[in-house]
């Protein structure tokens, strides 16, 4: 199977580069896979997320997505590189101005889907993450678990080719993140997407099998 | 009220630059026939031996645009009040010529010697007079006052379009959590800015009708009740329609520019 991601001496750092974080890790990530990236506290996972959406650029070495190497990439090809990633986060980022149906669609309104296609996908998506009663609530009259499968159907409503997810369930209660694994390993079996999720600990309850890699000491390793 | 305070501290700023366009617009035009009158009924007195051409003025310098010859008769029968017909005649006989000279444009005192010097060289010119100070003194001072007034406008628009920047940054910090969440998403500049520009256009629309209202009501009720000549006869010049487009033009152009520097100075750091 093809890569998705391919990591090769990537080195990340932050304060123009003198504060290294994670150094010379290399890796390869297929098309269809299930990832957990594991690490204690400050361990640079979800330094190595934020690389892998285009927020950090390597320090130096390689990291390709999709053929394309963000150590060079153009504001323009990241811009759309980024609209085949669904992207989850600890803290949902929601847009808490907007309804949750506009929430939702945000990646088909960028994408210049019409209202009409906007709206029944807002309504299917909604519907897939069992909150198609909110539709039309505002995410701060929502409880953290409802806000993060909000969070889920939006990464989900362009039928990204990657999610990437940063704590997903850090927050929640053990319902709700049953809910929010669920729904993600639906998305990896039923749609082939590649999932990578930064977590703390590895869900118990866990039914797709799954590739483990763990950060510490600054290089990224498999565990088998 | 937060919303209403944000507007404000946006639309302040912009009537304000745009109350100064309509106050320069409406001054230029109100004395704009005075100012035309001091440039184009100034005239140098010529006095001459003998009866002379504009032709004959003109080849001595290029700025000599009329000439009018004043009439010998008035003036002796002005001066030679109870004299008789024969004396008036004598005095007839030795009068210079003289002639109003007209130029192409406003010179400067400087210019004005220049043209006396040429003049004076022809034998046949007895006298040139330039009335260059006092010319030159009516038309400097207008000339300072709108000088003082494009400054002072300047300096206001100035002022004004730094704290539109200003608001338009709180307002960039108001929707930074949404900016940055659209631009995770590959959303393009402009559609994560399409908020900005869309109050701002609001802004700028609601800034132009409330400057022209100001002045519609100077047109309208002000000036007519004031009792003022100058301001009942040039009651139409006070505002006028094009001067909507105008103010509504600026308008737009200034808060597309703020939105675009607020908009990019973001950009550049967020890469």
């Amino acid at each position: 199977m093809s890569n998705v991601i391919s990591a090769k001496n990537l080195t990340l750092a932050y304060d123009n580069g003198r504060k290294e974080i994670i150094k010379n890790a290399s890796f390869n990530i297929r098309k269809g896979d299930f990832v957990f990236i594991t690490g204690p506290s400050g361990s640079g996972k979800s330094t190595l997320l934020k690389a892998l959406y285009g927020q950090l650029k390597p320090k130096s070495g390689n990291l390709i997505i999709g053929g394309v190497d963000l150590a060079n990439v153009k504001p323009k090809k990241l811009q759309e590189l980024r609209t085949h990633m669904g992207i989850i986060f600890q803290d949902y980022k929601l847009i808490n101005e907007w309804t949750v149906a506009k929430n939702v669609v945000l990646p088909l309104m960028i994408a210049g889907y019409s209202i009409d296609v906007q709206n029944t996908q807002a309504h299917r998506l909604l519907k897939h993450v069992k909150l198609a009663e909110y539709a039309d609530k505002y995410p701060l009259e929502l409880s953290g678990g409802e806000q993060q499968r909000v969070g889920v159907a939006r990464a989900l409503a362009k039928n990204p080719v990657l999610i990437l997810a940063d704590e997903p369930t850090g927050n929640l209660d053990d319902y709700s993140s049953n809910v929010i694994w669920d729904l993600m390993e639906n998305a990896c079996q039923q749609l082939e997407t590649t999932v990578l999720v930064v977590t703390h600990k590895i869900p118990t309850i866990f039914s797709l099998p799954y590739r483990h890699f763990i950060i510490e000491s600054k290089g990224v390793y498999e565990v088998h | 009220m937060k919303f209403i305070k944000n507007h404000l501290m946006f639309i302040l700023p912009l009537m304000a630059i745009l109350l100064g366009i309509e106050f320069y617009l409406v001054f230029d035009r109100t004395t704009d026939s005075y100012e035309k009158g001091l440039k184009e009924g100034y005239t140098m007195l010529v006095v001459t031996r003998k009866p002379i051409t504009l032709e004959q003025l003109r080849a001595h310098n290029d700025h000599i645009a009329s000439m009018k010859a004043i009439k010998r008769e008035s003036i002796v029968s002005e001066a030679a009040q109870g004299i008789s017909k024969e004396s008036k005649a004598e005095i007839l006989k030795s009068l210079p010529y003289f002639y109003n000279v007209g130029l192409d444009s406003y010179l400067g005192t400087r210019e004005l010697e220049h043209i006396k010097e040429d003049l004076e060289k022809d034998p046949v010119v007895k006298r040139v007079e330039t009335f260059g100070s006092s010319y030159s003194s009516a038309y400097r001072l207008f000339s300072f006052i709108k000088f003082l007034l494009k400054v002072f406008i300047g300096f206001m628009g100035i002022v004004s379009l730094f704290l539109i920047i200003k608001q338009m940054e709180i307002w960039k910090y108001a929707h930074q959590e949404r900016m940055r969440v659209m631009e995770i998403f590959g959303a393009p500049l402009m559609l994560r800015s399409g908020v900005l520009f869309k109050v701002a256009i609001f802004d700028a629309f609601i800034a132009t009708m409330l400057t022209s209202g100001v002045f519609l009501y100077v047109k309208f009720v002000w000036a007519a009740q004031s009792g003022i000549d100058l301001m009942v006869e040039k009651q139409n010049e006070l505002f006028k329609m094009t001067d909507m487009a105008i103010l509504l033009g600026v308008a737009l152009l200034l808060v597309i520019i703020a939105v675009y520097m607020v908009v990019f100075s973001a950009k550049g750091e967020e890469e």
